[in-house]
């Protein structure tokens, strides 16, 4: 057993504001010394085109059509069944990309394509599993709001210009040996 | 039956079918597109290439459905060269293949995907282009056609000169530039078009109403029996994310219905997906129908049931078998008469498959004691009776609007029957959420299997009836 005697406190220790005082020094003394910590959420937290954050479906530039043709792959690949998608029959035609025609005109678009971010793991499996390079892992890590319906993705809150998404793209098919298409196509 | 080798195992082969068949027979699976057990082997695919040496000489690389079967043959099918034959295949039909599957509804059970994965076939030694052919080719109501998509295996063109008896599709154009189009551009006739899109091996006849509005691996299969007409064709029913059906399909039933269904029972799904089915019952308030559990609708019913007078039961042809053993206590408790509507044979005959008769179990509920009667006489009985119960899905369609005059209605049906008079609607599962047995014209047992489930606040039918029943003997002894 061992016995722990206490302190005893001085008088002017007992007398509690010279204390006070002393703390309060310390911290003033702090606001003006260099700053350790990152401030956040007024500086946001660095990203780069390695970052994987949460999926976003990339539309073409040109016309802000959507490049996904709701084929059902990222669902199938996603492990947290976060994604959700119906087709749809569509007439647009095929949109030029980076000026070559890849195809004579896509027949089915997503009629809805939901991500339950709530569920979203942000594994990247959808990026990987996209053959039209539709859906890519942006650089967006914020995600909060009041209620779990508003944090189920539509294809409004998921639509990015694919010019956003071009770092990762370029990153993509350079750490992906086997994605060797003409810098054209993508 | 002669005896032939395959793949070292001895088994029986009939000699007046092709060697593919024999294989199949045996379990041996031999890759196929254009062979189709149904039709004349025609031979175009050549992708079911399997080595054939007959009397010990060494084995040539022969289609297997071209190939008659004789006494002695040894067949290898996994043999080296069978193996490269079929990767040259391949690589043929891969060659003016769009290969657009992320868009293709075929995708997930398309053979094509399945043996060039199988093969290990996929790219191709051309630099020349694809053919440019059209990409929807209306034809008709049902089906449409992607001639790029096409391998010309002619299948879709011997179904109808061969199984319908009314070729309406023919391969025009030379070689390399055949394609698959209708006499004249006409579009396609006839109730049994669904079945091109089945035969088809790959994506290149797609079925209207199902494009692009699922994948088909998110699609839950049960096998069920068709609920058009009295023939029970043997059908999957595919079912999307737990909710509508999305598809049905004919499944090889050798004593019913072969691999055939007609597109009235194929297209039949939106009669299960009704979004204004009704769930839990409705009770009699006032004048008024209000809302309840089936419980309190069943106990509301029992009350009406033993207050009145004269008392009719009409049952539903779409009853199952189970279902009508449990009709039977109820009608017995209220003194009526077994009888169940059977409307008109409807036009829709034809010498294939539609029998013509919209009712599914006719000879279950004949077995059962059931009497079949005409929609008007059945209405004709509501209205002269005081209290009359309806029992089994889409028993108010089959009778139409009538007017009930004094007549105490209480229904169990997937829908609400809201004319006055009506004391309490009881609701009830759809076919495709059951479990039974329906007895088609010819007598064979057809299988309803659950194939989604069931919304908490409806009870199985025979869950319903039974308490029904047991609730009235109760209310019986305390009177």
């Amino acid at each position: 057993m061992v016995i722990v005697k206490r302190k005893q406190l001085s008088f002017s220790e007992k007398l509690y504001l010279p204390e006070i005082l002393k703390g309060m020094s310390m911290t003033f003394r702090a606001m003006f010394k260099p700053r350790t910590t990152r401030q956040y959420p007024e500086e946001p937290l660095p990203v780069n085109e390695v970052t994987r954050g949460q999926p976003r479906l990339a539309t073409n530039d040109e016309d802000g059509s959507i490049r996904c043709v709701s084929c059902g792959l990222c669902e199938a690949a996603c492990p947290a069944y976060a994604i959700t998608i119906d087709g749809q029959d569509t007439d647009r035609n095929a949109i030029t990309i980076g000026g070559d025609v890849t195809e004579k005109f896509i027949e089915r678009e997503p009629e809805s394509f939901d991500i339950d971010m709530l569920r979203c793991i942000l594994c990247g499996f959808c990026e990987e599993a996209c053959p039209k390079d539709a859906i890519f892992m942006s650089d967006e890590l914020e995600l909060a709001d009041f209620n779990r319906n508003d944090l189920i993705y539509g294809l409004d809150k998921l639509k990015r210009p694919v010019s956003q998404l071009r770092p990762r793209i370029d990153y993509i098919y350079k750490v992906n040996e086997r994605w060797q298409a003409p810098s054209s196509t993508r | 039956m002669i005896k032939i080798t395959v793949n070292g195992r001895e088994v029986e082969a009939d000699p007046t079918k092709p060697l593919i068949a024999a294989c199949d027979d045996s379990g041996i699976d031999v890759p196929r597109y254009c062979y189709h057990p149904a039709m004349e082997p025609k031979g175009s695919c050549r992708i079911c290439q399997v080595e054939v040496s007959e009397g010990g000489r060494p084995g040539r690389v022969m289609a297997a459905c071209r190939t008659q079967v004789s006494e002695g043959m040894v067949v290898n099918t996994e043999a080296d060269g069978a193996h490269d034959a079929r990767r040259e295949c391949l690589e043929f039909l891969l060659k003016n293949h769009p290969l657009d599957c992320p868009i293709c509804d075929k995708a997930g059970e398309c053979t094509l995907q399945d043996y060039s994965f199988q093969e290990q076939q996929a790219a191709g030694r051309t630099g020349e282009p694809r053919a440019n052919l059209e990409k929807r080719v209306d034809l008709g109501d049902v089906i449409m056609l992607d001639q790029e998509r096409c391998i010309l295996c002619t299948r879709c063109v011997r179904f109808q000169e061969e199984v319908t008896k009314k070729p309406e599709l023919t391969n025009a154009g030379l070689a390399s530039n055949s394609y698959i189009t209708t006499f004249a551009g006409r579009p396609l006739t006839g109730n049994y078009q669904g079945n091109l899109a089945d035969v088809c091996p790959v994506g290149a006849l797609t079925l209207k109403p199902f494009r692009f509005k699922a994948r088909v691996w998110n699609l839950e299969k049960s096998s069920s029996t068709c609920a058009e007409c009295s023939r029970g064709c043997s059908i999957s029913v595919e079912v999307l994310r737990r909710g509508d059906v999305k598809r049905i399909r004919p499944v090889f039933n050798p004593d019913v219905n072969q691999w055939w269904m007609c597109d009235t029972g194929r297209f039949s799904f939106p009669e299960v997906n009704d979004p204004e089915r009704l769930l839990g019952g409705l009770v009699a308030n006032g004048a008024d129908l209000m809302g309840s559990t089936t419980g309190e609708a069943i106990k509301h019913a029992a009350s009406v049931l033993s207050t009145s007078g004269s008392k009719v039961l009409i049952a539903s042809p779409f009853l199952t078998v189970e279902e009508a053993e449990r009709v039977q206590p109820l009608a017995a408790a209220i003194g009526a008469e077994l009888l169940f509507v059977s409307p008109d044979a409807n036009d829709l005959k034809d010498d294939l498959l539609h029998t013509g008769d919209p009712c599914p179990n006719r000879k279950g509920l004949e077995n059962a004691g059931f009497r079949g009667i005409s929609p008007k006489d059945a209405a004709d009985r509501v209205t002269g009776a005081d209290a009359a119960v309806l029992v089994g899905e889409r028993i108010l369609k089959l009778l139409g609007g009538f007017d009930l005059g004094a007549t105490k209605l209480v229904t169990f049906d997937t829908t609400a029957c809201l004319a006055s008079g009506v004391e309490a609607c009881i609701a009830t599962p759809f076919y495709v959420e059951k479990a039974g047995t329906w007895i088609n014209v010819d007598g064979h047992e057809g299988e309803l299997t659950i194939a989604r489930p069931l919304p908490s606040s409806v009870s199985p039918l025979e869950t319903s009836l039974e308490e029904l029943t047991k609730t009235l003997s109760r209310t019986g002894a305390s009177v």
